[in-house]
């Protein structure tokens, strides 16, 4: 069912929220499942279905759990609603939810080989998306919101002018005045947007990002503890 | 790291981020201890992060983004007596050939 109708104040959360959390995150689920610029609204929304069924996909399990993921071989256990994706977007989905501190060079070529680069990097943001939103609720012991109404249309497949080559995995923006990790999801301006606007919220808060000294519920050294914590669970070399 | 790094309520943090992470079953008491030792908007805004980070973490992998060249010079001489560059997981992460420099403010260190 979709959440025509969804409730984002997280009232059943049991705690006070800012209703700013609410209002970032009920916007961005609504564009996420919006038509994109490579996909369509109904890829967008099983996109985010397969990040979440990727929690309890055997595939996955075993991969994450081998010396090496490509040494396990199958099929991955799919959402009703990942029928309209080729295997291919769902092992994309899969394994950059599941296991993405071993996402290598290669294997990233062999996605953008078969689904395009521009739509690899959009579901890639859609995914990035979803664990912030979701990771919320569920550290706050919240249910999961339903799934965004896809909505209709057909992507426009617009690439920017101002991208290409500079040393990642896939093509980003030349302007080289934006920190590398603001530029992960360059090649696809808009869902990009929608990806920056939730951090933005639930971290860096804009210009104060520069101060050692935050005047925020919690101390810089406890946020940058906890970011450190994730990702050394993550694994993520950035 | 676990003892929580002498960062006020760490040992608190670094629970509720692991277990939150892990899905682990006490994640609801890592929450209420949390939730004792820096208040509800604290609470929100560690999980906030945590969240936060489960994205940053996997978009900056899925795409393979590089140290920021400041950052690469400035975490030269670690890595290397580390052997971090040595994992495959680097993966032609890390470019920067110049002499490790000290960044002079945070934004440095991403520029």
């Amino acid at each position: 069912m979709t959440g025509a109708t969804t409730d984002w104040t997280y009232a059943d959360s049991g705690v006070a929220i800012d209703p700013a959390f609410g209002d970032v995150h009920g916007d961005a689920w609504r564009r996420l499942g919006e038509c994109g610029t490579w996909w369509t609204g109904a890829e967008r929304v099983a996109i985010l279905a397969e990040a979440r069924a990727a929690a309890g996909c055997e595939l996955c399990r075993e991969q994450k759990a081998a010396v090496s993921p490509n040494a396990v071989r199958g099929d991955h256990s799919r959402s009703p609603e990942g029928s309209v994706l080729s295997n291919d977007a769902v092992e994309a989905a899969h394994r950059i939810s599941s296991d993405p501190g071993r996402l290598a060079r290669g294997w990233v070529g062999s996605m953008c080989e078969a689904l395009g680069e521009e739509p690899y990097v959009e579901l890639a943001a859609i995914v990035a998306t979803r664990y912030a939103i979701d990771g919320f609720a569920l550290a706050l012991g919240t249910a999961l919101r339903p799934l965004p109404a896809a909505g209709h249309g057909e992507p426009s497949r617009v690439r920017p002018d101002d991208v290409g080559d500079v040393g990642a995995f896939v093509s980003q923006s030349l302007d080289k005045t934006l920190a590398n990790v603001s530029r992960a999801a360059s090649l696809v301006p808009d869902t990009a947007d929608i990806w920056r606007g939730v951090v933005k919220q639930q971290y860096s808060r804009g210009p104060e990002f520069a101060q050692l000294v935050w005047d925020r519920p919690l101390q810089r050294p406890q946020v940058e503890l906890i970011a450190a914590t994730v990702s050394k669970m993550n694994e993520c070399f950035y | 790291m676990a003892a929580g790094a002498g960062v006020d309520a760490g040992a608190e943090l670094v629970h509720f981020t692991t277990a939150a992470v892990g899905d682990d079953d006490d994640l609801a008491a890592a929450r209420d201890a949390l939730r004792s030792a820096v208040g509800d908007a604290g609470l929100v805004e560690a999980a906030g992060t945590i969240a936060a980070f489960e994205g940053l973490n996997r978009i900056a992998d899925a795409t393979g983004i590089q140290l920021d060249d400041n950052l690469a010079a400035d975490t030269a001489d670690v890595r290397d007596a580390l052997g971090i560059d040595d994992f495959a997981v680097t993966d032609g992460k890390v470019r920067s050939e110049s002499a490790p420099s000290r960044a002079e403010s945070v934004l440095d260190l991403f520029t």
